[in-house]
């Protein structure tokens, strides 16, 4: 392993994710055909990691893909809110179509007003005036926003792994063939 | 002596090889999943129209007019407010068409199309069972062959 650079070895990514070593001299790893099968091995749960590690980051990916346009949705929402709440001399009333179900909309009447009250998921409801709502919604915007930078990166960086352990493989896989043909040429000729 | 399917030429089954009949019996697995899932999805939306026949029925009442209900404008932003038109609602028709109707109108439409499911749902029912029919019968006979190459093998 000398020639493998102490940092490139531990280098890890700000998620904690460790970057494979990439194997340059096969012989600095595999000294006999014996520990080709158990450096294959080891090559296959790194890949198998690896690959789990995108599948979930994928998934996070696309709940985050998901959740921030109805974020920007509720935050566009409040800013109108408090828009005509302001400006307005008196509150006038608003006519408004929700949503009853998924095919079906119905007709109500709501006056702008200094509140308002955001669903925050685990059956918990709470009321905010509309600045706390605008803070909250725009920061939890920002927070969903970087960590959808944040999964992307590392989306990157795996797939970069991902394609350096199955080039291990390979190498490691044609180094033992090569060895094989060199070991039977050797034995005929004897 | 199981007959031949119906639906297909009129091959003898038991003249098809042990492979024939495996590859056989894994379509007709495949194509009874796919009639299945689709069969779930159907009574599902069946089972939502029907939800919205009883919603728009309370939602019309006339003792509901005016009443203070929490309205929700996106899936986590609620605002109090008051119903009104209560006979009024707007039903999406599809390729993004909403019409305005009162409820008997609703309640027509949304009755319809619980009707239409209803068939549909029959008319699937009645393949998947031809198509299971078919399955038992190709397994039957791909047994009786796996036993009759065994009876085979040992002499």
């Amino acid at each position: 392993m000398s020639s493998i650079k102490e940092s490139e070895a531990n280098y890890v990514n700000p998620r904690g994710i460790p970057q494979a070593p990439f194997v340059e001299k096969v012989e600095d790893y595999v000294q006999s055909r014996d520990q080709v099968e158990s450096i294959l091995k080891s090559f296959q749960d790194m890949l198998q990691k690896y690959k789990f590690m995108e599948m979930s980051t994928l998934r996070r990916e696309a709940g985050l893909k998901e959740k921030i346009p109805d974020i920007q949705k509720t935050l566009d929402m409040v800013k109108f809110l408090d828009a005509s709440c302001n400006t307005d001399g008196e509150l006038e009333s608003i006519t408004t179509s929700y949503e009853l179900n998924d095919t079906l909309y119905a007709k109500a009447k709501i006056t702008p007003r200094d509140t308002v009250y955001l669903w925050l998921g685990a059956n918990v409801m709470l009321e905010y005036t509309n600045e706390e709502a605008i803070d909250l919604l725009s920061s939890k915007l920002k927070s969903a926003k970087d960590s959808l930078e944040s999964c992307k990166e590392d989306l990157e960086f795996l797939r970069e792994n991902i394609t350096t352990v199955e080039v291990n493989t390979a190498r490691v896989y044609n180094w033992d063939v090569q060895k094989r043909k060199e070991d039977r040429e050797a034995a005929e000729l004897k | 002596m199981p007959a031949s399917p119906q639906q297909r030429t009129t091959v003898d089954l038991k003249a098809l090889s042990l492979q024939q009949l495996a590859e056989i019996k894994q379509q007709l697995d495949q194509e009874i999943e796919h009639l299945s899932e689709s069969f779930q999805k159907l009574r599902q939306a069946q089972a939502k129209f029907e939800e919205c026949i009883v919603t728009v029925k309370k939602t019309s009442d006339s003792a509901n007019e005016g009443k203070d209900i929490l309205v929700p404008l996106t899936s986590s932003l609620y605002i109090p407010g008051k119903t009104t038109e209560i006979d009024t609602f707007m039903v999406d028709v599809g390729t993004g068409y909403y019409v305005e109707k009162d409820s008997k109108s609703t309640i027509l439409f949304f009755t319809n199309k619980v009707n239409t499911l209803k068939k549909n749902l029959i008319d699937l029912e009645t393949v998947v069972q031809g198509k299971s029919q078919n399955l038992r019968a190709v397994e039957e006979i791909l047994q009786e062959k796996m036993q009759a190459n065994q009876a085979n093998a040992p002499q």
